[in-house]
């Protein structure tokens, strides 16, 4: 406990202010396409079926959006890893700020924590199976277009025992974040699943040099409950200040550095 | 010179009047603002109708300064809603008996036709397979897909037609896919993984597939009489009965039965439309 609350704050670090600011943003940018992916989508993978999608009233048919995402995606994980997470994810947004309130942050290293990240990928073999292997079947009657609380209503009204079973699967583990800081984004999200298998290929990452001395006080000061370079890490830059050797560094990695 | 002087002066007057109601006319929320009790209404249509309904709800809003809270989706759950504790003030909806039974369970007041759907053959551009007819779904080596897993009435209707037209067997056969979803199915088509499908025409109308199919009419006879009607009705919860009665007569109205017409659909007004109305015994008893 006492771990937990000696977060150093370093005065004028303001840049995980910037990137508050920013998620907030893109919560104003992305936040509809990612609400109506959980709460209205008729897919059972959401995001990935917009051009063929009955739902009129969502972002994710604008084909700026779905394909501006499609295509940018890929190539910040190309520069900068898993930064999506970190900066502009409006569920990880949301995620984060219920982990605020989350009693337990378990931002340690124990060998269950160590595996718990498989659950991404789990996450990942589900929705690549539901989506190649199914078809992606379309599993509620879509609520075309309506009003905000009556189509939420509708919508869970008369969606199929499939469609119910993911929506309260995932708004489970979210909430779930309640009692394990950002479980969803750390131990479940197909993505971040996605974009972890990736992010070795980034030019640019947040690394500790050799200089660590396994202190772990970024480790207490990560959202994501990890070091830098490491499962989870999302070049969020929260903890660039926090080393007391001064260990992390952002930029390329050069062998020098390990 | 005088009298024609005169004429002239009139000619001048009835125009300067002509076109002042003309400008009214188009400010027309100014004109009937506070005509109604209530600046919102509440209307429930069959999703089908949706992109017509929006652009309809539009204009409705523009010119009476009134709200159109409207939601679309299937309306065989609509209705499920409306007869079990849902609300509305205007609903839509497809197949007659749906109206018929919002009347007996008393939550409908009354209502009229609407318009009707119309199936037809669609295949890629250049229409590859040389398909002129439902039977010619049924040569061998045609790659049919099929919205067969679709929310009904999408699957049945397809298999009522092929059944009427003798050829089910035959077509089944030569399916390649059954889609669970007509608007997931198109780009099939319109790619030519698929060289044949059966859709209502409102499909082949909506933006992203306008222009991007071959459409080839199919006989009326084949058609299915169910899923062919829809209706619009004012519920007992209006909250303005005036408000619903206005909206509605608007939607009949020739203006609105355009739009529906340009987005596939036969409107009930039409020559066509009446012919349906007595084939199919449309009427509010
Ligand atoms: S556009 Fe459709 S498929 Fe895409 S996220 Fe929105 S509801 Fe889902
Ligand atoms: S893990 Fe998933 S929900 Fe969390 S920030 Fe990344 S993509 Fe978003
Ligand atoms: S280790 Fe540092 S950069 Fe990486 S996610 Fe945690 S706080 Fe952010």
């Amino acid at each position: 406990m006492s771990n937990q609350t000696a977060i150093s704050k370093p005065d004028g670090f303001f840049l995980p202010k910037v990137r508050r600011g920013i998620q907030a943003a893109m919560l104003a940018v992305m936040g509809q396409w990612a609400f109506y992916g959980i709460f209205r989508c008729p897919f059972l993978v959401p995001f990935v079926n917009c051009q063929v999608c009955p739902i009129i009233t969502c972002w994710g048919r604008i084909t700026s959006y779905f394909w501006g995402f499609w295509l940018f995606l890929p190539l910040s994980v190309l520069f900068v890893g898993r930064a999506f997470c970190g900066w502009l994810c409006p569920g990880g947004f949301v995620n984060q700020m219920i982990g605020k309130l989350s009693f337990a942050k378990l931002r340690v290293r124990n060998r269950v924590l160590k595996f718990a990240p498989l659950g991404m990928g789990l996450g990942l073999l589900i929705v690549l199976a539901l989506w190649f292997g199914l078809d992606n079947p379309r599993s509620m009657v879509p609520i075309r277009v309506g009003e905000f609380w009556g189509s939420l209503r509708l919508s869970f009204e008369h969606a199929s025992p499939y469609w119910l079973v993911r929506t309260f699967v995932v708004l489970g583990l979210v909430a779930a974040g309640l009692f394990i800081a950002n479980l969803w984004c750390r131990f479940a999200c197909p993505t971040g699943g996605l974009l972890e298998l990736f992010k070795g290929m980034a030019l640019f990452r947040v690394f500790k040099t050799s200089a660590c001395n396994d202190c772990d006080a970024c480790l207490r000061r990560c959202e994501m409950g990890t070091r830098p370079d490491e499962v989870n890490c999302t070049n969020c830059g929260d903890c660039l200040k926090t080393c007391p050797v001064d260990a992390i560094k952002f930029g390329r990695k050069r062998k020098s550095d390990e | 010179m005088e009298p024609k002087k005169d004429g002239v002066k009139r000619r001048a007057f009835l125009k300067t009047a002509v076109a002042s109601l003309a400008a009214a006319a188009l400010a027309p929320g100014l004109l009937s603002a506070g005509r109604f009790q209530s600046d919102s209404l509440q209307v429930w249509s069959c999703g089908g109708l949706s992109e017509a309904f929006m652009e309809a709800n539009g204009l409705y809003e523009q010119r009476n300064g009134v709200q159109i809270n409207y939601t679309g989706a299937f309306a065989a759950a609509l209705g499920k809603s409306l007869l079990g504790g849902a609300v509305t003030e205007v609903f839509a909806g497809r197949v007659l008996q749906l109206a018929q039974n919002l009347r007996t369970a008393g939550k409908m007041l009354y209502f009229r036709p609407l318009c009707f759907t119309e199936y037809v053959l669609i295949t890629p551009l250049g229409n590859p397979a040389q398909i002129q007819t439902v039977q010619d779904m049924a040569r061998p080596g045609v790659r049919v897909i099929l919205p067969l897993g679709a929310s009904p009435p999408g699957g049945d209707a397809v298999m009522g037609i092929l059944k009427k037209a003798g050829v089910d067997q035959a077509v089944l056969k030569n399916t390649i896919e059954k889609e669970s979803c007509v608007i997931k199915m198109m780009p099939q088509i319109i790619s030519g993984e698929g060289a044949a499908s059966i859709v209502e025409r409102r499909l082949t109308r909506m933006d992203r597939f306008a222009g991007k199919v071959e459409v080839i009419p199919i006989p009326e006879a084949l058609f299915p009489p169910g899923p062919l009607t829809f209706t619009i009705g004012v519920m007992k919860y209006a909250k303005d009965r005036a408000l619903a009665d206005d909206y509605v007569n608007f939607i009949c109205s020739d203006e609105a039965q355009a739009i529906f017409d340009r987005h596939g659909f036969i409107p009930a007004a039409s020559a066509k439309g009446r012919t349906l109305i007595e084939k199919l015994g449309v009427k509010d008893v």
